[in-house]
């Protein structure tokens, strides 16, 4: 049954509603709509006249091949970030679900890496792997790989990619834990009697069941790289070299806050905006009601 | 086909508890013996024990000629029908009833064949077949859970709780469907269950534990007619039986503790005069005599069964129920004396329930 509060006097509710409106209002969409408003208009090089030039900013970054670069790049940084960040969390979460001494401990352990900012996790990954300077890029050029993320812009990804997917394992891990542990144990008890081995029972009874929640991370993961790895790629790269890793996000920032192109940087956003509504709905319309397996 | 034997297995878990205390028995081929008793007597684990599902402390589990203790649940030759189905939620009904046969690589036209013969024995329809699981009744995946069980043609079935999920009409008439299959099939199956009635109605053999303990093993009537512990007597038939404590005074005749005296079969071996007793009286087995004599009855309630009727009061200070059949007439008053002929009284020591 839906619960409905009574008020006697009708302007009440709107008073209790008022302070978290404001804040929505003032710090949410105030500046989404200055940047819509922003992304119609050309500022001079000293910020002090804009002119209105209607769709022009929008013309000027679609006929962009680097935007298209940074949306590629963008893409390959999801890809790579969700698919390695929800395998390893998939695999602690199947190791830390079976019933061992020390399993509080481990998982405890599991979950500290989401406390750390992604600027901070930004950082101790650009120093394990410094050339030159980092523990993990000392032995990798021991072993003969020419390890530069400086200069080589696969390297530079691989890593940025590592220090992305490193902090969001422990998010994607609580939630594979909890999706395991809802399985009911009969489940696995039934496929074993069934002759189904471990590996067999994880693919045919285990993953599927756990689909909903693999599906609800994808979604969320991807909207993670999207727009908030913009630390772990400022600390890490800062975009470079020569733009390899300049996720959309980090062009949005470079664009328009060191190249001065406020303009054509409030296009992006307004792309980047659209990019979100429209992951959020996907996820609203599946993950809420749930997929059906 | 292959019978099942259980010498002396015992489980003591991890913790300490000592949840199966050296229980033996043997369930003959073909045979349904049903492992009865209260919650956390160990019927569950002992049944997971033979399913591979716990392992075993000590003792030896043998399906067939074959000590199956260290043998994966897969390679036992079992089906188990879990309380809850255990039904694959994400699979057709189909599906789920092939999925062991698709484990063991059967070929498909095998499996189709395989699943639409149990499909056709359970009344599973076809279009049913190509629902998932929870578009069911419960009833419907109850039959699921049993025709999984049934396509793979195991060696013994384990019932784990089946019906306890169901309503009381269902749970009667699953009850016969499930004695009509084992009958037909004639797989060995054990099955768990706290339900002394479906105990006592499915089982050819009847393990009545308590506490990890085996209290008595036998068919039901043979139990239900020679309980040889007050476990047994008071945990078997419905209402339980009735006890009342006393001593022996002489041979053939007890005094019991209201100061009454109550006449019992003497037999060949009875209890040494003197001793504490427990005699145990089965309430159908019980009526209300027309005389003044016989134990004092004082009458506190009626139960109206349909069926018959049930009174209850007190004999002393101990609970009494006598189960009369319908239409009989009660005392007319708040008291009464109770008519039991010697030849239905139990006697049990005193001190340790056994049957004396």
């Amino acid at each position: 049954m839906e619960k409905r509060a009574i008020f006697s006097n009708r302007l009440l509710p709107y008073l209790l509603l008022a302070p978290q409106l404001a804040i929505t209002l003032i710090f949410f969409y105030w500046p989404a709509a200055q940047a819509v408003k922003q992304s119609f208009f050309i500022e001079d090089a000293f910020g002090t006249t804009s002119t209105f030039v209607g769709f022009e900013n929008y013309r000027t970054l679609l006929a962009d091949p680097y935007y298209f670069k940074s949306m590629g790049t963008t893409l390959v940084f999801a890809a790579a970030v969700t698919a390695l960040s929800l395998s390893l969390a998939l695999l602690l979460a199947t190791q830390a679900d079976k019933s061992l001494r020390g399993a509080g401990l481990y998982r405890t352990l599991l979950i500290w890496p989401y406390a750390v900012a992604p600027a901070v996790a930004g950082v101790l990954w650009l120093f394990l792997f410094q050339p030159g300077l980092g523990l993990a890029a000392r032995q990798l050029q021991r072993l003969g790989v020419d390890w530069n993320p400086l200069l080589n812009g696969a390297q530079a990804m691989t890593l940025v990619t590592l220090a992305a997917a490193w902090k969001q394992i422990s998010y994607n891990f609580l939630f594979f834990l909890a999706g395991l542990q809802s399985i009911p144990k009969s489940l696995i008890e039934a496929a074993a009697i069934d002759g189904a081995r471990p590996a067999r029972r994880f693919w045919t009874i285990v993953f599927p069941l756990l689909s909903p929640t693999t599906f609800f991370l994808i979604v969320v993961n991807i909207v993670y790289v999207f727009f908030d790895t913009f630390g772990v790629i400022d600390a890490v790269t800062g975009g470079g070299p020569a733009k390899a890793t300049e996720t959309l996000v980090y062009k949005v920032f470079s664009d328009g806050r060191l190249g001065g192109d406020l303009g054509g940087s409030a296009a992006q956003s307004v792309i980047l905006m659209l990019i979100v509504i429209a992951l959020t709905s996907v996820q609203f319309r599946y993950v809420e009601r749930k997929v059906t397996y | 086909m292959a019978g099942v034997l259980l010498d002396n297995v015992a489980k003591i878990y991890p913790g300490g508890v000592n949840a199966v205390r050296g229980v033996s028995f043997a369930v003959p081929d073909g045979g349904l013996c049903v492992l009865v008793g209260p919650s956390g007597c160990g019927k569950s684990t002992l049944l997971r024990m033979v399913a591979g599902l716990e392992t075993v402390t000590s003792g030896a589990i043998s399906i067939g000629a074959r000590v199956v203790n260290d043998i994966e649940p897969m390679a036992r030759d079992i089906a188990m029908v879990f309380q809850n189905y255990a039904l694959y939620p994400h699979m057709s009904v189909y599906d789920n009833m092939a999925y062991g046969l698709r484990n063991l690589k059967t070929p498909e036209p095998e499996i189709s064949a395989r699943v639409r013969d149990a499909a056709r024995i359970l009344e599973l329809s076809d279009e049913m077949l190509k629902r998932k699981p929870r578009a069911l009744s419960g009833g419907q995946r109850q039959r699921v859970a049993m025709g999984r069980a049934i396509v793979r043609k195991p060696a013994v079935f384990l019932f784990d709780e089946p019906l306890s999920n169901l309503d009381a009409k269902l749970r009667v008439q699953m009850r016969v469907e499930i004695r009509r299959l084992q009958r037909r099939l004639k797989t060995t199956a054990l099955y768990v269950t706290h339900d002394q009635l479906e105990a006592m109605t499915l089982a050819d053999m009847l393990v009545v534990m308590n506490a990890g303990r085996v209290e008595q093993v036998g068919a039901p009537l043979e139990l239900y007619e020679r309980p040889a512990t007050t476990f047994v007597a008071g945990f078997l038939g419905s209402p339980p039986m009735n006890f009342l404590n006393g001593k022996i005074e002489a041979q053939g005749l007890a005094r019991m503790e209201n100061g009454e005296a109550l006449a019992y079969d003497a037999g060949h071996f009875g209890p040494p005069i003197g001793a504490d007793i427990i005699a145990g009286v089965r309430p159908e087995r019980t009526s209300f005599a027309a005389g003044e004599d016989g134990l004092a009855f004082k009458l506190e309630l009626v139960e109206e069964l349909g069926l018959g009727r049930l009174v209850h009061g007190r004999v002393g200070a101990a609970p009494y129920a006598v189960a009369l059949p319908p239409g009989a007439p009660l005392p007319p008053g708040e008291t009464a004396r109770l008519a039991i002929a010697a030849g239905d009284v139990h006697l049990f020591d005193g001190k340790s329930g056994v049957r004396l």
